[in-house]
Parts: structure tokens; sequence; C-alpha cells
């Protein structure tokens, strides 16, 4: 009976969840945590701010080159603007235009309990359209990575990272392949009093390949002509295990994926930081362009 | 629903030299914008005025017509209100030889 009832609740969720315009495009685990459609406004994703202590000079500079999202019609010099998926905003994530420049933004959490959670976006990238060429290369990567730590009475706390990114193009070849990392920079104390660190997780050394990996996205034919993607991400906070990628119709072997593993911070129980990034691989700005973000977990 | 507001920081301790100026920044949105330079350290020598400049496309750029006088001590603040700017919105300042600031831009925005 029990389980009739839940199988019954489950269908009802699923039947008003699919007849929602909204959220009929994305596959939320039973609680939705957060759902972020641009043409509301930013919905908490900011610039993600290094560390620092007395002086701004402290901080670290793969994270002075940040710079704040925005928020993007993807209005492009031939053809105006391009809009959204059902509106005309997109989040924006726009690195400067320097060989290797990267930008994130991150939304920043808690969790109530370890357990499963689910992180589905529609995206796109490009880099500027400085050019009247394909420019296909231009775009290092795009990525995304989780920032999370047990709570202050779980034996067995640790603060895990899981990264992944798909690295479109590397010193100018179109490798077009999903990867990870697991290592991340020391730690260096930053300031004088001993209370604040810090560390380079998305350093460009380090990054490995997911096995079966590569990807070739729809990235049309123009620098200025974009088609939304769909990823998902999902992350197991009990085990503190990645069980699943997708991108669009294809599905990845996760069984060699690991995490950024460091010690517990002081500061850091219960995180759930979400962070969005791009790379661009020439002296021309990428962006990373978020449609809607969807993260739900079950709880 | 709340009319969206958001504060960007557009430039954050930056050495700005020679012909310098924020990142583009797309604010098709709002309805008014106002940008404030704060000089983080001494500046050095002559500050030049600080300007306004807007874009069809976050390429190419041209003045927007306001322009102000860069701060000339640390932590002093210069400002610059806007409305009527289209998509794209950065400000920029010309430094002559020798003359250097540290920055910090911060754009207010409101639809």
């Amino acid at each position: 009976m029990t389980t009739g009832l839940h199988g019954t609740a489950e269908a009802l969720r699923l039947a008003i969840q699919r007849a929602d315009p909204a959220l009929s495009r994305f596959d939320p685990l039973p609680r939705i945590i957060s759902f972020d459609n641009f043409a509301r406004g930013h919905c908490g994703w900011s610039q993600l701010v290094g560390n620092y202590e007395d002086d701004l000079d402290t901080m670290l500079p793969g994270y002075a080159q940040h710079t704040s999202a925005m928020l993007s019609t993807l209005g492009h010099w031939d053809a105006g603007s391009h809009g959204g998926m059902d509106s005309s905003y997109a989040l924006k994530v726009a690195t400067r235009p320097i060989v290797g420049a990267r930008n994130v933004a991150i939304k920043r959490h808690t969790f109530r309990r370890r357990g499963p959670i689910r992180f589905e976006l529609y995206f796109t990238f490009k880099p500027e359209a400085t050019e009247l060429r394909l420019s296909e290369t231009d775009v290092r990567s795009i990525g995304l990575l989780f920032d999370l730590q047990g709570g202050d009475r779980d034996g067995d706390s640790e603060r895990v990272m899981p990264h992944l990114r798909f690295l479109n193009a590397l010193d100018g070849q179109h490798v077009q392949k999903w990867q990870y990392k697991n290592e991340t920079t020391n730690f260096v104390p930053i300031g004088t009093d001993n209370k604040t660190v810090s560390h380079y997780h998305l350093a460009p050394e380090g990054w490995l390949d997911l096995p079966d990996g590569g990807q070739r996205l729809c990235y049309n034919e123009i620098p200025t002509k974009v088609n939304w993607s769909y990823l998902r991400f999902d992350f197991d906070l009990e085990s503190m295990q990645a069980t699943g990628l997708q991108c669009n119709d294809r599905t990845f072997d996760l069984s060699g994926f690991d995490s950024i593993r460091i010690p517990s911070m002081k500061n850091l129980w219960c995180m759930l930081n979400f962070a969005l990034f791009a790379e661009t691989d020439v002296d021309k700005r990428a962006f990373l362009y978020v449609d809607s973000v969807c993260i739900s977990g079950d709880f | 629903m709340l009319p969206e507001n958001i504060t960007a920081i557009v430039a954050r301790n930056e050495r700005w030299t020679g012909e310098a100026a924020t990142e583009p920044h797309e604010v098709g949105w709002a309805k008014e914008a106002v940008f404030f330079v704060r000089a983080l350290k001494k500046p050095v020598g002559k500050q030049p005025k600080g300007r306004v400049e807007i874009s069809p496309d976050g390429i190419r750029w041209i003045a927007e017509g306001t322009e102000f006088d860069m701060p000339s001590e640390k932590d002093a603040i210069a400002a610059a209100r806007l409305t009527n700017f289209g998509n794209w919105l950065r400000v920029a300042a010309r430094f002559d030889d020798g003359a250097e600031s540290t920055v910090l831009v911060t754009l207010h925005l409101k639809a």
C-alpha cells in the first residue's frame, strides 16, 4: 500500500512537473533547491571573488581576473539579439581577451541532508565575434564545479570539489572532450593573521580525460549563431561520489571520476556551492551563456 | 515581483595606465546605471577625465558624452549617472605617460 501511494504521488509529481512549460525540459529529483531562469534576474549567480586579507593585492591572480556575470540577450553585431530558449535573457560568463583567461560565476548554498543532488542546465558558448571567421577553436573550455563539505558532526567530513569541463580546444586544436580533475594547487597563507588561506583549484594543470569522453556539440556555422545544449551532473553527498553525467544525447562513464579532496576547513560545514566557468584559448573573450539552471535533490 | 537591480564589480584592483577601460557589460535590461570609480591606492601623476562609453555590439565603442574627474586621492570616488544607454556600457580613461591609478569600478543597474 505504501508503495502504491508512493507510486501515485510520484506519478502526480511528474505529471505536474511535465505540464509546467518552464520545468518540463528538466528531470529534477523530488525537491527543487533552486530553479534559475535569467529573465527573473541573476538568481544568485555572483562573481567568484578570491580570498584576501588587509590588501586586495594578496588575492591570487587566477581569482583577481574574475568579473561579475551579466544578464545577456546574446546581442550580435550582425544579427541583433539572439535571446534565450523562452525569454530574451541568459546568464553570461565572459573572460577577458587574454589567452588562458578564465571567469567563474558561483551560487552558494548549504545542504539539509547528505543525499543525491542533480545539477541541470541549458548552455551554449561562443567567442566574441571580433572576426568574420568560424572561430570554433577560440573557446578553450566551459565547465562546472561543486564545492562541498560535510556537516560539523560527520566523522568523514572533507572538502570535496568535483570539477568537469568540456575542453573544446587547446592550443588551437579542436579536441572536444570532457575532462575532470582531482588535484588542486598547494594552499598558501593569505595575509598575516593566520586565518585565511587560498588555493587555485582551476589551475590549468591536472585535467584528466573521461573515458570515451569525446563529444562533438552543435557549434553552428558562424560565431553569432548559437544552439542551446542540455547538461546534467549528478552527485551523491552521502558518499561524495559523482553518479551521472549527460550532455544532450550522450551519457558518460564516471567510474574513473574523482573529485579534488582536501581536509575539511573550519568554516565550511554543509557547504553546497555550484560554479560555472569559461576559459579562452586565444586573445579573445570567451562567453559561456546559460539559459536556465535547475538544481534538485532527494531529501 | 520587485524590479531587478544589481551591483556588478567590473574592475577590481586594476592598475590603469595609458588607454584603460573596464570590460564590456551588458545592461540592456536596465533603465538606469551609476558607475562609481574608487582609487584604491594613491593615484600617481596627473589624473585624466574618465568617460562613459556605449557600443552597438560590445566590440566597437564611442563616447556617450558623460565625463568625470578621475579620483585624485586614495579612496576618493568619482561617479557617473546614466539613462538611455542601449545594451552596452563601459568606462574608460586615457592616462599620460607616468600617470596611473589602481581602481575599483562598481556598476549599479536598475530595471
